[in-house]
């Protein structure tokens, strides 16, 4: 009986306090929701995920960086660097680095020596996700110990972009690899950003302090926690009851008018959009056939998708190069949604009675969805789509494996076409081969036109190439791009980060040392 | 959700009296018996494990890996060695408690579950707390009211809280009382003050409890039935004891001791089936960890994690042996 | 062992038919139970021309609608009629429900019957190995398995039905133990039958009704472990419309839609608790040790 009198104070005790539970919270803890069970390899040259990179982005800078919340190539400023200069030709470039920067956890002091090793280090192979970023790196060298030059085969279309606070741009403190090597080191990521690597624990959270000795002085934020809670119910749920500050909300129209209509909330729908592609293994029958795949790009509709993503957080894509990237075709001859053409097209190549095509897809919510969505629209052109779902891991895994007969990839990457042209759909990026990037479709018509493009010191004539690839990758049909999602974020307005919320081209809102509660 | 071959389980074990004669040989018996249990259990797993598809070396390098580094990584897990040397070294490393090392992670498997093992423990214990403190006092209820109103009553509700399954159950309370009433937080996640600790655990132990409670209920039901026909309990009311005591302090305390058995070998299950609510919650827990490991093909997290949950099981039906073994008259007396 | 059992002469289908219906009029919640059951395999079986809509048609306009006249029981985040999709996912919850439960019930209940009727080591041993089974939970045994797998129809039923084995071996066994020595049993065996001809047309016939009657409580079982895999995302591939899948979409919308989880959800609980009804009364009936005193 003592058993259940306990049980009912306790009860009424949660019952009395459930109300507070908001109020309770020191103001300089910070509650962040973010999508996935896992964040991946804690290297930040290895980890190109949604929830890997929100997470990291506060422990690192680059040479350089973009204006927090800005994601436009031409708004870059100053970070361990305070001053570069380059050559006419765009050869050589030389950065002089800030004095006294140290890195976390009394790793010593940022100097040249530790910018070469770092981009040493995210041009090689075995150790970075983006060592093709740097194959036109000559060499990296330091001068002095506040000078870092780096010497390039040929012109690329931007240095600043890769040495930038992203991807292989942003550096690691030389001593922390080396004294713990590159297992260690993923387990306790070493840089020098606002906030220092404190605790990990996979399908929970991962924790951030405040660094004191950050050069742009101590931030007011204390700790940072990211949760991880893949389910987006239970985030969206948390988020409402005040257990976290900001999160990536559900990528959906009803629940994002939801949150801007909460008070208290502020959403947010920015860019980069990450554009969900379609590529089709063109070495895999019958997509080798070109008429099968002109028949399911006709039976797709980007219409019926942007009705489905919703109309203020998608919008449609119009080339293989999303919206506003510098180069991207506006207006690529993408094939109109035809049921009828689609029927036909199949007819003609000998597939009266339709086809099955197999996918691997991610289990992700967001992602998932839309294949279900594109699912039912081939069904109705007589084509099957048999999905497997698999874990998001496993999936990135599989599709480098060439395993799936169509890839689902849905990405954001630095806002110039010869990006995403070239790990797309240039040959040295085919899937399988030792330069394999992530050309799931083994598409090869525009090799010419981007490897011209991107040592062209021309603008217009190297805008003109871009085109004009985009225009042949677009005739192939080695992809079809649908639907470009905004990143969708909500905050507590309470919580100022110290910049205007536009963009985030680390795929989440960046907490900076003045970012700060106003109440 | 062994619920409804409730009756059935503790039949065998009300014959366990058959396995020994004294107590001690009994005791050996029985941990002779574990020990067998828990051998073959582990040969099964580093079978399941060695024929899973995928290459373990493959996973942890990537695709990306050439075929010298795969060759040198399987040398340095063992994985080239005779599969009975490997045999030998798995047993060996189990009995030591050496349970391996997450392929994901690159943590301790061991370290991986302690950190999640007193969110399941507590789970469980407030579980069981729920279902003991809902489920004897209506058991008894029925028992005393046999196949009267109430006893219906209560047979049906029970096999209505039995028919759940956990996550329905879990998505109800969430529906109700957490975003209709918002008494109760989402996350169970968030455990820095005690009220906050508190409330993260009602929402998911209520949920575990209730199924526990109608568990518990048609367990003390027919334990209580099967006491109050024994001769004791009718000589006791013939000699003029009230019915109140007869029921409360002689009949139960000789049911406990079944129920307590039962409960016991439900405990196993208990653990298990805390995976459904540990997803609805977003509850940290093993069921959760094991579904993860799954998830991201963590071959030797998944390993070890079935090694430490066979020595749980079979500690706790050992356990739960022992306890009845020496606490049942009946055993002592053959 | 069991009253019921023991009374009634050696062998016979037509027996086993008189036992059962006995059972069925002295627990009347067992009729409830049989017909509530028995409705939602009629309408299951009937889904394909009764749904009022495509259960896999998608309609972008007409995203997570709540109920209406047009869809009954709303849409879900596709646009597809809940209703509709109710409806066919009954197929699938009672064709894996049952299937892994009837092969679990054969091959339990031969494992159970010979390990009972042979007895010694044999009994010892496969008994033990049921036990170790019996030690991981179904659910976590069914999740490891169909992880292995793959989640295709057969492997579901598999992996379920692999899980519910020892159980029925349990259930089988006993009853063998007291029925092999009965006078019929020795008779036969001094009449020279065979040990198969002894198990399988004497003995089987006089514990069938136990059996039968685990079988309808396992099913309840299986259905819900089904819709558990499914929740985990271990189910049917998309767009299969699955109680269990249903539930785990339907659990992403919870906060503007709920009745997109709520009512697969109250369509588990409904068949699961109506087998429950079903085969508890049942137990009750045919084994009245169970009830307490006599």
């Amino acid at each position: 009986m003592i058993k259940s009198t306990l049980l009912a104070s306790s009860l009424g005790i949660v019952l009395c306090f459930s109300g507070f539970s908001g109020a309770l919270a020191q103001k300089t803890s910070l509650n962040i929701g973010l999508a996935s069970a896992d964040a991946g390899v804690l290297d930040p040259h290895m980890n190109s995920a949604t929830t890997g990179k929100s997470f990291l982005q506060q422990l690192f800078n680059g040479l350089v960086r973009l204006k927090p919340g800005e994601i436009s190539p031409d708004q870059i400023e100053p970070d361990l660097a305070e001053s570069w200069t380059s050559s006419p030709d765009g050869k050589v470039w030389t950065f002089n680095l800030r004095k006294g920067v140290q890195c976390h956890h009394n790793f010593g002091e940022f100097t040249a020596e530790d910018a070469v090793f770092s981009l040493k280090r995210a041009a090689t192979r075995e150790t970075s996700t983006f060592s093709s970023d740097y194959a036109a790196f000559d060499s990296v060298e330091a001068p002095d110990k506040y000078t870092v030059r780096i010497t390039l085969k040929n012109p690329i279309p931007s240095l600043l972009g890769v040495v930038m606070n992203y991807h292989g741009g942003q550096m690691v403190c030389k001593a922390a690899v080396e004294q713990m090597g590159n297992e260690a080191f993923r387990r306790r990521p070493i840089g020098t950003g606002p906030f220092a690597f404190a605790e990990y624990v996979p399908q929970q959270y991962g924790k951030l302090v405040a660094n004191d000795q950050y050069f742009r002085g101590k931030p007011v934020l204390r700790e940072i926690t990211f949760r991880l809670i893949p389910s987006d119910a239970a985030r969206d749920l948390a988020f409402q009851a005040g257990e976290l500050d900001m999160l990536y909300a559900r990528q959906d129209q009803t629940s994002f008018n939801r949150l801007k209509q909460t008070p208290g909330v502020n959403a947010y729908a920015m860019n980069p959009a990450e554009m969900s592609v379609l590529h089709f293994n063109m070495t895999m029958p019958p997509l080798d056939n070109l008429k099968v795949r002109q028949a399911v790009a006709h039976a797709l509709d980007r219409e019926g998708i942007h009705q489905f993503r919703g109309r203020d957080v998608s919008r449609q894509a119009v080339s293989v190069v999303p919206n506003g990237y510098l180069g991207t075709l506006p207006n690529a001859p993408l094939l109109p949604h035809n049921l009828q053409k689609a029927k036909d097209l199949l007819t003609e190549a000998g597939f009266p009675n339709g086809i099955t095509l197999k996918t691997i897809h991610t289990t992700l919510p967001g992602m998932l969805s839309f294949m279900e969505a594109v699912q039912a629209q081939l069904r109705r052109a007589g084509i099957t789509l048999e999905i497997t779902p698999v874990e998001h891991a496993t999936f990135h895994q599989q599709i480098r494996q060439n395993l799936s007969q169509v890839v689902h990839f849905q990405a954001a990457r630095f806002p110039v076409a010869d990006v995403y042209l070239s790990q797309f759909f240039h040959s040295r990026a085919i899937v399988g081969t030792p330069t394999a990037v992530t050309n799931f479709s083994h598409c090869k018509v525009a090799d010419a036109e981007i490897d011209a493009a991107r040592s062209e010191p021309d603008k217009a004539k190297q805008i003109a190439l871009w085109h004009e690839a985009q225009r042949k990758i677009v005739t192939e049909v080695c992809a079809v791009p649908m639907n470009e999602s905004l990143q969708l974020w909500a905050l507590r307005d309470t919580l100022d980060l110290g910049y205007e919320v536009k963009g985030a081209l680390n795929l989440g809102p960046g907490v900076l040392e003045t970012s700060k509660f106003t109440r | 959700m062994r619920s409804t071959s409730g009756r059935a389980c503790w039949k065998p074990a009300s014959s366990r009296a058959d396995y020994g004669t004294g107590v001690t040989a009994f005791l050996v018996r029985r941990f002779g018996f574990a020990c067998i249990t828990l051998f073959a259990v582990l040969t099964i797993i580093f079978l399941i494990v060695r024929i899973l598809p995928g290459d373990p070396a493959q996973v942890i390098l990537g695709d990306q890996a050439d075929a010298a580094a795969i060759a040198a990584l399987r040398t340095r897990l063992g994985l080239d060695r005779p599969l009975l040397v490997q045999y030998a070294s798995f047993l060996a490393g189990a009995i030591r408690g050496d349970w391996g090392v997450s392929l994901v992670t690159g943590r301790p498997v061991i370290q991986e579950v302690l950190s999640v093992l007193p969110w399941t423990i507590e789970l469980t214990f407030f579980a069981l707390l729920v279902g003991a403190v809902i489920g004897i006092p209506l058991g008894v209820w029925a028992a005393i009211n046999r196949n009267r109103v109430p006893d219906y009553a209560i047979r049906i509700a029970s096999l209505l809280g039995l028919s759940f399954p956990a996550f329905v159950s879990g998505i109800l309370l969430l529906i109700g009382l957490a975003i209709q009433l918002r008494w109760f937080p989402v996350i169970s996640g968030q455990r820095s003050t005690w009220t906050q600790w508190l409330q993260s655990l009602v929402l998911p132990a209520i949920n575990l409890g209730l199924i526990m409670a109608a568990y518990i209920t048609r367990v003390t039901r027919s334990a209580m039935l099967e006491v109050l026909s024994e001769d004791y309990v009718r000589t006791a009311r013939a000699k003029g004891v009230p019915w109140r005591a007869v029921v409360w302090r002689h009949a139960l305390r000789n049911a406990l001791i079944p129920i307590i058995t039962i409960v016991g070998l439900y405990l196993g299950v208990l653990i298990g089936n805390s995976v459904l609510t540990e997803i609805v919650f977003n509850r940290p827990g093993l069921g959760k960890l094991i579904v993860g490991a799954l998830n991201q093909r963590d071959y030797t997290m998944l390993q070890g994690m079935m090694v430490i949950y066979t020595l749980l099981v079979v500690a706790i039906n050992l356990a739960t042996d022992l306890v009845y073994g020496i606490a049942d008259p009946r055993v002592k007396l053959q | 062992m069991t009253e019921a059992v023991s009374k009634s002469p050696p062998s016979g289908l037509s027996r086993l038919a008189t036992a059962m219906l006995r059972a069925f009029n002295t627990n009347k919640t067992s009729w409830v139970g049989l017909v509530l059951f028995l409705v939602i395999v009629v309408l299951a079986v009937l889904a394909p021309w009764i749904s009022p809509h495509d259960p896999i048609e998608q309609d972008f306009f007409s995203k997570l609608q709540p109920p209406s006249a047009t869809y009954w029981l709303g849409t879900d985040y596709y646009g597809r009629d809940i209703l509709s999709r109710l409806l066919h996912g009954a197929r699938y919850s009672l064709i894996i429900g049952i299937a892994a439960t009837f092969f679990a019930m054969v091959l339990g209940s031969f494992i159970g019957i010979v390990s009972g009727y042979y007895g010694g080591r044999f009994d010892t041993l496969t008994m033990q190995i049921m036990d170790i089974l019996l030690a991981f939970p179904s659910l976590i045994l069914g999740l490891i398995i169909v992880a292995m797998l793959g989640p295709t129809l057969t492997n579901i039923i598999v992996a379920i039905a692999l899980t519910s084995v020892p159980s029925f071996a349990r259930i089988a066994r006993a009853p063998t133990i007291a029925v092999k020595e009965r006078e019929f049993v020795e008779a036969g065996r001094a009449l020279g039958f065979s040990d198969a001809r002894l198990m399988f047309v004497h003995i089987l016939p006089n514990i069938a009704a136990e059996i039968l009657v685990m079988f309808s409580l396992w099913t309840a079982s299986s259905i819900r472990t089904e819709a558990s895999l499914a929740f985990i995302g271990l189910g049917l591939k998309p767009p299969t419309p699955t109680w269990g899948g249903m539930i785990r979409e339907g659990f992403e919308n919870i906060l503007e839609s709920y009745w997109l989880a709520l009512m697969p959800g109250l369509s588990i609980l409904l068949v699961v608790f109506a087998l429950n009804l079903l085969g508890d009364g049942l137990r009750d009936a045919i084994d009245p040790k169970l009830k307490g005193e006599q």
